[in-house]
């Protein structure tokens, strides 16, 4: 299922803010049709690698490469047309266009469409939209959509652009047991459907030892460790950042 | 040292002083209130036409016509623009920016009318009638008091923000607004107070520069351009940024007046403020507090 | 080479490898088609009273004014206090060249253009480098200093005079013919505006519109080329200002930046887009209409109608419903159409 060739590569990156040192020296590598999992404590710069990799800062060092291709320092619509889109921690939806419209500016500009129509655009978008459930809230204002509906709608903005690799912030937070089940089994029909690489930030442990191949662990903006699911369980350092060091002599989380 | 250079500090001195009290209050709203108060041109001349009012056409004194008129600018402000204009439309920021420059238009175009530039208004606020030497220069009594009342006010004002509690408050409130609220801090009375506070610079500025300055209905408009530009160059609300770009400003246009020719002042302090815009974004003193 | 193809509900316009398509609604023709008519035959009525005819001509070109700048205040997210800029660049380019260099209209029309579009494209930086609010305060002074550089360089400007004795347009021999004959081509000119603004917000242009306006950041993640469009969306209007400028210089043949630069004249076309409702691209025309007729009747009033002018442009701001403005009391907003909020402290 895993292809040959590396989709991201991101090397050294560092970067600061003022005297904080968010992101240290972190590198990974993330194979193309995988699922990495990017996990460790709260602020360990998780969200700013995310950002960093999507263009939104400029890493004070460090190089990172998409599809063997460098993207440091680009603008982030250029990455975005290259291939890359993800959603927010946060939902961030646009508060005052219907579902419908919010998609459609993705199709629109996810990649060089020059002459597409706006029915057109509004056509696919609905596939989009159909495909995670909200074709029935497509008339819907963003700003009467439940949690639920705004990360599934984040989820079909980000799809929309037809991205080769999609990085999810935190998509389950806020979720129950049941929508945290429905919307994992959308990102799987996604991967399979849209054959896309994924590269995922998330707090809660069940889900992402089960869905992703290959983990890393971020602590104090350093990479601790790096491995499968099994490995990262066991891994002393990883014990020690998440419940302290009393827990890693046992070897047991 | 040669005259032209005595010129040149003796007026950014003065200058700077004078402009300092007419930013202080733009300043104080925008960082504590951030709003742009586009009608605050409308205090110069609601000071000077309310006394000359109360002087000339119900016979009071000076002093009670000043009172009288701070009671008016008070009201004005708190009623007119702070319940009238800024509660109501603080979400529809563009209906608030129109309607206090409507009011401030309608204003200035009553004051026009009923004492036109004819009617000859002159505020009798001259303390020492006479001319002094600097050095090579010559100025009027009146210019240095006037700068010098500027600065004590700025004083009073600095003094209040940093060592008083209610400062705190105030500062507090406008760093970060929610978290002043959970604090406890009563946010109304604040923003109240703020309106109140800023009415008062402008009032003194013109009563002490009417002399010299000359009345003028319309000429509210060139003192909110001279405010919103130090307001721009110092960083948007923030005291200290006022302070530092109101000397800038008058240096400024005092090098432009005696080494060019005057008339070029507001275009060359525009340029610089662009230009200082483009090298550090947000101003001198950018951040988002009042000092 | 180029194809017309005619479908059941839309025209298909093929030219080469492009496609463009224009969506036929004839039940929502009806109401726009019976406007037009009825602005089109008034002049018939008001025949013998040639100053009225003259205050729908400023009617139309205030609505001339505003178009554009309801459309750039969405496309780029900041509010622009100071349109009359460009008015006044206009106006003097080609009163100037006209006079000087005798240029004829149609040159100094194209010569206008290109100073428009320089100047805005020299400004537009401003859309994208600094926050909202200093867009705002910037714009709301330059007009001010161009003012003053025209009062500083008064032997070229003329000062409050201002410049007199353009070339018409036309020339019908009749004063009563060359009157209508502004009406019309006014009429023409905010009409093709009105349309212009119109198929730019219903087309996949007014959808990036609305993104960047919402929320810019999350708009350039999805691929939109924010900057690009921003300026865009600045340079554009500025330059179907300095066009109306220029028709203004060539009809009424005087002009004088003292009566369209300062703020009076910005709170005038502000108030358009305020009560028209900003939320409507159409709303700008019975805003303007009811602009110019209550300026015109309060001027009867004497000095004091520079006074009471203000005051009910205020009354009109507190009564008509926010944001709906007036063409809201006629067309009911669909809950899905799309309605701007304007930040000024972006």
């Amino acid at each position: 299922m895993c292809g040959d060739r590396y989709m991201l590569e991101v090397r050294d990156v560092t970067k600061h803010f003022g005297g904080l040192c968010a992101v240290n020296e972190v590198s990974f590598s993330v194979k193309e049709g995988a699922v990495v999992g990017l996990i460790g404590p709260n602020g360990a710069g998780k969200t700013t690698l995310l950002n960093l990799i999507c263009g939104i800062y400029k890493p004070d060092a460090g190089t990172i490469r998409f599809a063997e291709k460098d993207i440091t320092g680009m603008p982030s619509n250029r990455i975005c047309r290259l291939g890359v889109s993800r959603t927010y921690q946060i939902p961030q939806p646009f508060y005052a266009m219907t579902t419908l419209t919010g998609v459609a500016v993705s199709v629109i500009h996810g990649k060089k469409r020059p002459h597409m129509s706006l029915s057109d655009a509004i056509l696919e978008a609905s596939y989009y939209l159909e495909f995670v459930g909200l074709f029935s809230k497509r008339d819907t204002l963003a700003r009467e959509l439940t949690i639920y509906e705004l990360r599934m709608l984040e989820l079909a903005r980000a799809l929309a652009t037809t991205p080769k690799l999609l990085l999810l912030d935190e998509v389950m937070a806020g979720l129950n047991p049941a929508e945290s089940s429905k919307a994992l089994e959308m990102i799987w029909n996604a991967q399979e459907q849209f054959d896309i690489t994924i590269l995922w930030i998330e707090h809660i442990m069940k889900i992402i030892m089960n869905a992703a191949q290959q983990i890393v662990v971020l602590h104090y903006g350093q990479k601790i460790a790096e491995g499968t699911p099994q490995e990262i369980a066991n891994d002393a350092k990883v014990i020690e950042a998440y419940l302290g060091g009393q827990y890693a002599q046992s070897g047991r989380p | 040292m040669s005259s032209t250079l005595q010129s040149i500090l003796v007026y950014t001195f003065i200058w700077g002083s004078i402009y300092l009290l007419i930013s202080l209050g733009f300043s104080l709203i925008c960082g504590v209130l951030r709003i742009f108060h586009l009608g605050y041109g409308v205090i110069f001349v609601i000071a000077a036409y309310g006394t000359w009012m109360f002087m000339e056409d119900v016979g009071l004194g000076f002093i009670p016509s000043v009172l009288l008129m701070l009671l008016v600018q008070i009201g004005i402000a708190v009623v007119v623009f702070y319940r009238g204009v800024f509660q109501r439309y603080l979400e529809e920021e563009e209906i608030l920016l129109t309607l206090s420059v409507l009011i401030s238009i309608a204003l200035m175009h009553l004051a026009n009318y009923l004492y036109p530039v004819t009617a000859g208004v002159s505020i009798p606020s001259t303390i020492i009638d006479a001319m002094l030497k600097i050095g090579a220069v010559r100025i009027s009594y009146q210019m240095l008091l006037a700068a010098f009342v500027g600065i004590v006010v700025t004083f009073v004002f600095v003094l209040m923000f940093l060592k008083t509690r209610i400062g705190l408050i105030v500062r507090a409130i406008s760093q970060n607004l929610e978290a002043a609220t959970l604090m406890g801090a009563n946010v109304t009375k604040m923003y109240y107070l703020a309106i109140i506070l800023s009415v008062i610079p402008p009032t003194i500025c013109m009563l002490m520069i009417a002399p010299f300055w000359g009345v003028d209905p319309f000429m509210g408009s060139p003192l909110l351009m001279t405010a919103m530009l130090i307001a721009i160059l110092g960083g948007l609300g923030n005291l200290k940024g006022s302070i530092v770009a109101s000397y800038m400003i008058g240096f400024i246009h005092a090098t432009v007046s005696f080494l060019y020719v005057s008339r070029f002042m507001g275009l060359a302090a525009l340029i610089i403020t662009l230009i200082v815009l483009m090298i550090k974004r947000g101003g001198l003193f950018a951040g988002e507090t009042l000092w | 080479m180029v194809r017309l193809e005619f479908r059941r509900d839309r025209i298909l316009l093929r030219w080469g490898e492009q496609k463009y398509e224009w969506v036929i609604e004839p039940r929502y023709w009806r109401n726009p088609a019976i406007g037009v008519f009825l602005l089109a035959i008034i002049p018939l009525f008001i025949l013998p009273y040639p100053n009225i005819l003259t205050m729908l001509t400023s009617a139309n070109l205030y609505a001339a004014i505003a178009i554009p700048l309801g459309l750039q205040m969405i496309g780029t997210a900041r509010v622009n206090f100071g349109p009359q800029l460009y008015l006044g660049l206009g106006g003097y380019t080609s009163a100037l060249l006209n006079l000087h260099l005798g240029w004829s209209p149609i040159p100094t029309l194209g010569a206008t253009i290109l100073v428009c579009a320089a100047v805005a494209l020299l400004l537009s930086p401003t859309t994208f480098i600094a926050k909202g609010l200093y867009f705002s305060l910037i714009t709301l002074i330059l007009p001010l200093t161009f003012l003053d550089v025209t009062f500083l360089y008064g032997d070229i400007f003329r000062g409050e005079v201002g410049l007199v004795g353009m070339s018409p347009l036309f020339n019908f021999g009749k004063v009563k013919w060359n009157y209508l004959g502004y009406f019309y081509f006014s009429l023409l000119l905010m009409l093709l505006y009105l349309f212009v603004s119109d198929k730019i917000s219903r087309s996949r242009f007014g959808v990036t519109l609305a993104a960047i306006n919402e929320n810019e950041d999350v708009a350039r993640m999805m691929g939109v080329d924010v900057t690009k469009y921003k300026v865009f969306y600045y340079v554009f209007p500025s330059i179907l200002t300095g066009i109306v400028a220029w028709f203004i210089v060539h009809t009424f043949r005087t002009f004088a930046g003292i009566t369209y630069l300062p703020l009076d004249f910005m709170i005038k076309i502000l108030i358009i887009v305020i009560i028209g409702g900003r939320a409507f691209v159409y709303g700008a025309v019975p805003g303007a209409y009811l602009i110019a007729v209550v300026e015109d009747s309060l001027r009867g009033l004497g000095p004091i109608n520079y006074f009471v002018f203000p005051l009910v442009l205020i009354g009109a701001i507190l009564i008509l419903p926010r944001g709906e403005g007036l063409w809201g009391l006629y067309h009911k907003r669909h809950h899905r159409d799309y309605f701007p909020t304007l930040h000024v402290r972006r």
